[in-house]
């Protein structure tokens, strides 16, 4: 559904069902210059399981306009104010890499309506190096490209795909493309600029799960085994794949996250 | 680890790993029709299209989606589906796009099955179709109205050998938001990529090159992911609301595959040409050494060429790597690795002298083919066309002496030997 939020059109997927906020919500946020499709099977499955799902294209990203955010703390503010205005009461969240800064930032200025936190490829900081950072200004489709291909394990590069037919690269790369240009830039230096993972983490207090890549060359599994040290009782998997797990194990992940959200009151 | 594996390397790999079970190097033929169920869960998310996976043949089947991820590699796509045959797929795409009251322009020298079903059997449901010169992209841009749904060329025609200038055409198509649907099938990925020129929809006959064998027909739809079918008043049927699986939004839920995940859940469920696990496998061998055999097509061919236009039985020879030839400089720039293995030339002798050629031959096979390892031949004018007169071929571009000939792997010397024994048989007719 799109809808008018401040001041621009905002694209927000709800797996083909609609959003019904008397439910539990689970609210999907993406990675750096990603959109709603990153979780093309995650969205329809978990809507179809009876949760109410949002997955909202953050501002100058898939098919929403508006400005990017220049900040994780900007991007939680942004959700936050979103999460308000749909008027949700009970709504985990489902960070994937950037998502999960922007879930622990959004953790501190915590609303009761959160009630847990699921990190996919996550860590408590995601440093990016400079020729990434210069070509994501200079160049956003090269450096898309280069994170698509870095981004996924061996299944990329075989073209091996659970969805029969697809191919991760190249339609990873259009994902991307759908973007406004600047959205990846101020992504990855948002990601970069943010310090301050440590203390977030320790404040966490709501029910948490994290499923980490053995093979993640952009958050790499032992910054995540790290992370997930900083949390109390964070229920951790480690699945054989890249970075994109939501398209790489789809079934996997969707199976773990489904038997936590069981477990959850 | 990313590696960005090259052209080669896909061709042998893209679409299959062993499985740790059996550890199978060659992809497995899953010769089956259906897929049990872990539950009923789980059946019912892929009937929901909730997760990809398998749940009937006609739909998807592991063997055939080796090869369509194999083809999405090869071809820089988000998506591949493979069916029945070349034909297939390019009605699946018409289907899938167009409906009663749109329009189409294409080019008006293509393949005989192309034209006729954009000619005559599109208007019984309402698809009209302007054909236009493919090598006159103003008059692509002319053609177009403002229910045009679709552009459609082969990139080189079939049997005129005419070339589109594919970046300019997809300028035009670009600019009006109209997807560039091209036939790739003589050019294969390893001679052009057209994705990288701007097009947005590939369709393949796999029964010619990529196959590359003549043992299995088959066909298929590349994706490139690169369109926005975002104006739901113009591409309905992509954008708008499906009339099955909860009313879903393809564009909205797939963004750069759904075309594609249209297709399956249209095309494939409901007219069903679908492609056997088996052909499936037989066209993927092929494609594992596309590479290879591509090269030797295109240095046998530029033999060939050599040998025919210094031939003093041979009136005239036709091949964009001609310079003679009016698309040579669009050709130079767009398929620089060559234009492909088929050539056209005309026998001194006119219609007889055709068919004495056709019929002197005895390594070159005489058939209704193209695309094969071996050489094969063909005489339009005492053949498919020998029921028009010499006037009624030149009208549709045809000339009654013309030979099409689809160059292959043998020994260049045992081909020209062959052929000079019906040259041969033309002289002493022609005394
Ligand atoms: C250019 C072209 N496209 C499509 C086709 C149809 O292919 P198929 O026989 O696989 O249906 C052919 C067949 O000759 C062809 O030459």
């Amino acid at each position: 559904m799109i809808i008018s939020f401040k001041d621009a059109d905002t694209y927000i997927g709800t797996g083909g069902k609609s959003l019904d906020n008397t439910k539990r919500t689970l609210c999907f946020l993406h990675g750096s210059g990603q959109n709603h499709l990153s979780f093309i099977q995650q969205a329809r499955f978990f809507a179809y399981k009876g949760y109410s799902v949002i997955v909202p294209d953050m501002p100058a990203h898939g098919f929403s306009d508006g400005n990017p955010c220049k900040s994780i703390k900007e991007n939680a503010e942004w959700i936050n104010d979103l999460l308000v205005k749909l008027n949700l009461k009970d709504v985990v969240i489902i960070g994937h890499s950037q998502g999960c800064l922007v879930a622990l930032e959004l953790n501190r200025i915590f609303k009761s309506f959160l009630k847990s936190i699921i990190f996919v490829a996550g860590s408590n900081i995601i440093p990016v190096n400079q020729f990434l950072l210069d070509l994501s200004e200079e160049n956003p489709q090269k450096a898309s490209e280069m994170m698509v291909t870095w981004g996924h394990g061996i299944d990329g590069d075989m073209s091996i795909n659970k969805w029969p037919g697809h191919s991760h690269y190249g339609e990873g790369n259009n994902i991307m493309c759908m973007n406004k240009p600047t959205a990846l830039k101020y992504d990855l230096n948002s990601c970069n600029d943010y310090l301050d993972g440590i203390n977030a983490a320790k404040k966490i207090k709501v029910p948490t799960l994290a499923v980490l890549a053995k093979n993640d060359q952009m958050t790499p599994l032992k910054s995540g085994l790290k992370f997930v040290e900083l949390i109390k009782n964070c229920e951790t998997h480690v699945l054989d794949c890249g970075h994109f797990l939501p398209s790489e194990r789809p079934m996997e992940l969707n199976s773990i996250i489904n038997s936590f959200l069981l477990k959850l009151e | 680890m990313s590696e960005n594996y090259k052209f080669d390397t896909l061709s042998l790999h893209a679409g299959h790993i062993p499985d740790k079970e059996t550890g199978s190097r060659a992809v497995p033929i899953y010769q089956t029709t259906s897929y049990v169920f872990n539950s009923t869960e789980e059946a019912a998310s892929l009937y929901n299209m909730e997760v990809g996976g398998h749940l009937y043949t006609r739909i998807s089947n592991p063997t055939v989606a080796a090869l369509e991820q194999r083809l999405a590699a090869l071809e820089g796509g988000a998506s591949a589906l493979a069916c029945s045959s070349g034909m297939a797929a390019m009605h699946l795409v018409v289907s899938a796009i167009c409906s009663n009251g749109d329009h189409i322009v294409a080019s008006s020298k293509m393949y005989g099955a192309n034209i006729n079903l954009l000619q005559h059997t599109m208007p019984r449901f309402g698809v009209k179709t302007d054909f236009v010169n493919p090598n006159d992209p103003d008059a692509i841009e002319r053609a177009i109205k403002p229910n045009t749904k679709l552009v459609f060329g082969e990139v080189i025609g079939n049997p005129g050998l005419d070339i589109m200038d594919v970046p300019e055409i997809a300028k035009i198509c670009n600019s009006k938001n109209i997807p560039l649907v091209l036939d790739a099938t003589f050019n294969t990925p390893y001679l052009m990529q057209p994705f990288k020129h701007g097009a947005n929809i590939i369709v393949h006959s796999l029964t010619k090159w990529l196959g590359g064998h003549g043992i299995a027909i088959g066909g298929a739809i590349v994706n490139g992911g690169n369109f926005d079918w975002g104006d739901k008043d113009k591409f309905p049927t992509i954008s708008g609301r499906h009339f099955a699986l909860g009313g879903i939004s393809f564009w909205e839920e797939f963004g750069p595959s759904a075309l594609i995940a249209k297709i399956r859940a249209e095309g494939m469920y409901n007219f069903g040409p679908s492609l056997s696990p088996t052909n499936a496998f037989h066209l993927m061998q092929g494609i594992e050494t596309l590479p290879l055999r591509m090269k030797k097509h295109i240095e046998n061919t530029h033999s060939i060429l050599d040998f025919l236009v210094n031939h003093e039985m041979v009136e005239w020879v036709k091949h964009p790597d001609l310079e003679t030839h009016p698309d040579h400089q669009v050709a130079k720039r767009i398929l620089p690795k060559g234009s492909g293995s088929i050539v056209a030339f005309g026998i001194k002798g006119g219609r007889e002298a055709g068919k004495a050629f056709i019929e002197s031959v005895q390594l070159a096979s005489h058939l209704a083919n193209v695309g094969d390892a071996k050489t094969l031949l063909i005489h339009p004018g005492s053949t498919t066309h020998s029921h028009l007169s010499s006037e009624a071929m030149k009208e549709g571009g045809l000339t009654d002496d013309m030979i099409r000939l689809s160059v292959g792997l043998e020994d260049i010397n045992d081909i020209t030997k062959d052929f000079e024994r019906g040259f041969k048989a033309v002289k002493k007719l022609n005394k």
